[in-house]
């Protein structure tokens, strides 16, 4: 369970101080796949920091689980960040000269996973996206953007995270190849239970998730 | 894979940056380490130097040396004073005279030469008067006096040293080391009418240990031939001060008197002080005043060195610090990705670092090696650079410069040996400063990787 109370991030450029976020409350259960609408610059993006502990609020609380992460020091935000959070970016954001295999064993070795159980789970991972063996070894740059976002999933449902933030994941994609990409964080998601939260423009997909909010200038619009 | 195997794969991701990277760098832990080379070698250098230079304080009689200059000899009186003063421990004194063709019978074994020529018409020498001019060979030359009229032949006078250390050439003029190459050295207070030869001067005169020749009208028996390993020192006669006083009618004469003193750090207050109580009739002189002089600039070498030393590490420091705040700026995106999925900053400051010391560690090796094969010919360049116009040749008179000729010549001959050589040590130490310029390039960086948000990543590319 995700619960969001009075969200506010506000900062400041110049003179001028931009609400990001704006006194912004909802929640959403374990396991449901909740999407995130809105206009660019309406603080969708915004929202997905705060919930995956990358930005601090202004003030509000997000409560994951029984945790209120916004009570969290510095040291214990990075553990969250490892252990409880999965994050898919519309620009794959893959360390360029490591191999898919390699990518994905990254967050459990921030983790602690012993080696030889990140090597497996990697592996695992990847095939359970797509990947063929030699696929797995190669760099990101000799992937097409739907492998390298394959293995970007792969890359967060590592740690088994409780919660993946996903920031306009088929963004880069075209809509064939989005869809497949959705449809594999769905089902990923329904089995191993987990809470997705996704930002996308694409109303078709928005529509077929549990949960749809819609953000206006940093406020939460009733749908 | 962990955080030290990424930072070195990391190392080679840009081959081309990095090969240019690690030639500069390595060529300026190259020239640190060729400087370091260069300062310990001068270093060593100036420490033999001084060290060779001994604790001696020399007394000559005011305005003299050698045979040059004029005024009054010293007298034992005079240096008796000098004797008792607090931390010398021994006195070697002598007298040198110059035999002359009308009291010794003995014949130089130097030719005259075109230096010995110059003199030929100072007074206070004598001449043979020759009848007429002719191809003389050996010894004798001729030449013409002002008036072109009469002809004169000039022999190089014979120098006798009357000396209470009968071996130690370093108050003659003609310094060397002594060799007795036959007989015997004659006891230091012995006042008989002995004399130790040079080995030339009695091939010369035909001379044996037991021989007999005639100087001061007295007949003296050669006790003894040395080597000086010199030409000046091997035409002497050496013979007891006494015996030297008593022949020459010098009675209590005195032309060096050799203050021996118990340490280095003395030598500069024994100076003072035998200055202070001998006053004007003598010039006090130390060694360690004339090894100063020498070791000047070898010193100027040893802060040139440490300077350029400074500088190079510096320059090493600078140049790894530009490359880790480039290669952290473009790399930021990455930076905030890998904070975001979970890295400490110390990881990433950690992986940062094993790169900047995987690329200093590769620019020490080529460093150590550029040293190994610079920090010789450097030391030589420096030095030979430095020293040129300090060796001054031959100074003064016939024996006047003499002794600090041979004092200038051994640290000349000394700077030509120095040698730089590549220890254990001074890998050790290229090791240890590449160490501390990668420590210190990435504690900079350590600082940008800090400040990258990790809410970065979610910005649009
Ligand atoms: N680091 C920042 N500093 C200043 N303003 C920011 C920053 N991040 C986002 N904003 C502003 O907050 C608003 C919301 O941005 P964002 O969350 O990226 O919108 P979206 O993802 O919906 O396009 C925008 O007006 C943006 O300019
Ligand atoms: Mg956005």
């Amino acid at each position: 369970m995700i619960e969001v109370k009075n969200l506010k991030k506000t900062f400041a450029s110049g003179d001028t101080q931009v609400h990001a976020v704006n006194d912004i409350s909802f929640s959403v259960a374990d396991g449901q796949f909740a999407s995130i609408i809105g206009r660019s610059g309406s603080g969708k993006s915004t929202l997905l920091s705060l919930l995956g502990a990358l930005e601090k609020p202004t003030s509000g609380s997000i409560s994951v689980g029984d945790q209120d992460i916004t009570k969290l020091h510095d040291h214990a935000l990075i553990s969250y960040r490892a252990h409880k959070i999965g994050f898919v970016f519309q620009g794959y954001n893959l360390v360029p000269n490591l191999t898919a295999l390699e990518n994905v064993m990254l967050p459990m070795e921030f983790a602690g996973v012993p080696k030889k159980d990140r090597l497996e789970r990697a592996k695992a991972l990847l095939s359970r996206v797509g990947l063929s063996d030699d696929q797995q070894l190669r760099k990101p740059a000799r992937l097409s953007g739907g492998q390298q976002q394959r293995v970007a999933i792969a890359r967060a449902l590592s740690n088994k995270p409780k919660l993946i933030l996903a920031d306009e994941p088929t963004g880069n994609l075209d809509s064939q190849t989005g869809e497949m990409i959705f449809e594999l964080l769905h089902e990923l998601a329904k089995t191993e239970n987990t809470t997705i939260v996704t930002v996308t423009h694409d109303l078709s997909i928005a529509g077929k998730t549990d949960k749809t909010f819609r953000l206006n200038d940093g406020k939460l619009v009733k749908k | 894979m962990n955080v030290i195997t990424r930072g070195i794969r990391n190392a080679f991701r840009n081959v081309i940056r990095t090969l240019s990277l690690v030639t500069i760098l390595g060529l300026s832990i190259g020239l640190s380490l060729a400087m370091l080379l260069a300062h310990q070698a001068v270093g060593a250098k100036i420490d033999s130097v001084k060290a060779s230079v001994g604790n001696t304080v020399s007394v000559s009689p005011a305005g003299v040396r050698g045979f040059d200059g004029g005024g009054n000899a010293l007298t034992e009186t005079e240096v008796a004073k000098v004797k008792t003063l607090a931390h010398v421990t021994s006195v070697t004194e002598s007298l040198s005279d110059r035999l002359t063709t009308t009291n010794t019978n003995l014949v130089s074994a130097i030719d005259a030469g075109s230096l010995g020529q110059r003199f030929a018409g100072n007074s206070g020498q004598s001449f043979t008067p020759r009848p007429d001019t002719g191809g003389a060979t050996g010894g004798p030359s001729s030449f013409s006096t002002g008036g072109g009229q009469s002809n004169v032949s000039f022999t190089p006078p014979v120098t006798v040293v009357g000396s209470t250390d009968p071996t130690n050439l370093s108050n003659n003029v003609g310094g060397g080391t002594f060799t007795l190459k036959s007989g015997k050295v004659f006891a230091s207070n012995s006042t008989e009418n002995v004399a130790l030869l040079g080995s030339t001067l009695a091939t010369k005169n035909n001379l044996k240990v037991g021989s007999t020749f005639t100087a001061y009208g007295q007949t003296v028996t050669v006790a003894g031939i040395f080597d000086a390993g010199n030409t000046f020192s091997n035409n002497q006669v050496i013979m007891p001060l006494v015996a030297v006083q008593t022949l020459s009618s010098q009675a209590g004469a005195l032309t060096s008197a050799i203050l021996n003193v118990d340490s280095v750090e003395n030598v500069a207050s024994v100076t003072t002080a035998a200055s202070t109580t001998l006053g004007s009739v003598a010039d006090v002189t130390n060694d360690s005043t004339r090894a100063q002089a020498s070791v000047a600039p070898l010193q100027n070498i040893q802060t040139i060195s440490l300077y350029s030393l400074i500088g190079s590490v510096i320059a090493g420091a600078v140049i790894i610090l530009m490359t880790m705040v480039m290669i952290v700026r473009e790399r930021r995106r990455e930076i905030g990705v890998l904070k975001a999925i979970g890295a400490s900053n110390v990881k990433v400051v950690g992986q940062f670092m094993s790169e900047a010391i995987t690329l200093t560690m590769l620019s020490a090796v080529i460093g150590i090696v550029i040293g190994a094969i610079a920090g010789n010919p450097i030391t030589k360049l420096l030095v030979n650079n430095a020293s040129s116009g300090t060796s001054g040749g031959p100074t003064g008179g016939p024996g006047g410069g003499g002794f600090v000729r041979v004092q200038f010549g051994g640290i000349g001959r000394g700077l030509a040996n120095i040698h730089a050589a590549v220890g254990f040590s001074i890998i050790l130490y290229g090791l240890l400063a590449a160490l501390l310029i990668a420590v210190v390039g990435s504690a900079v960086s350590a600082f940008f990787i800090a400040k990258v948000r990790p809410a970065e990543v979610m910005r649009a590319e």
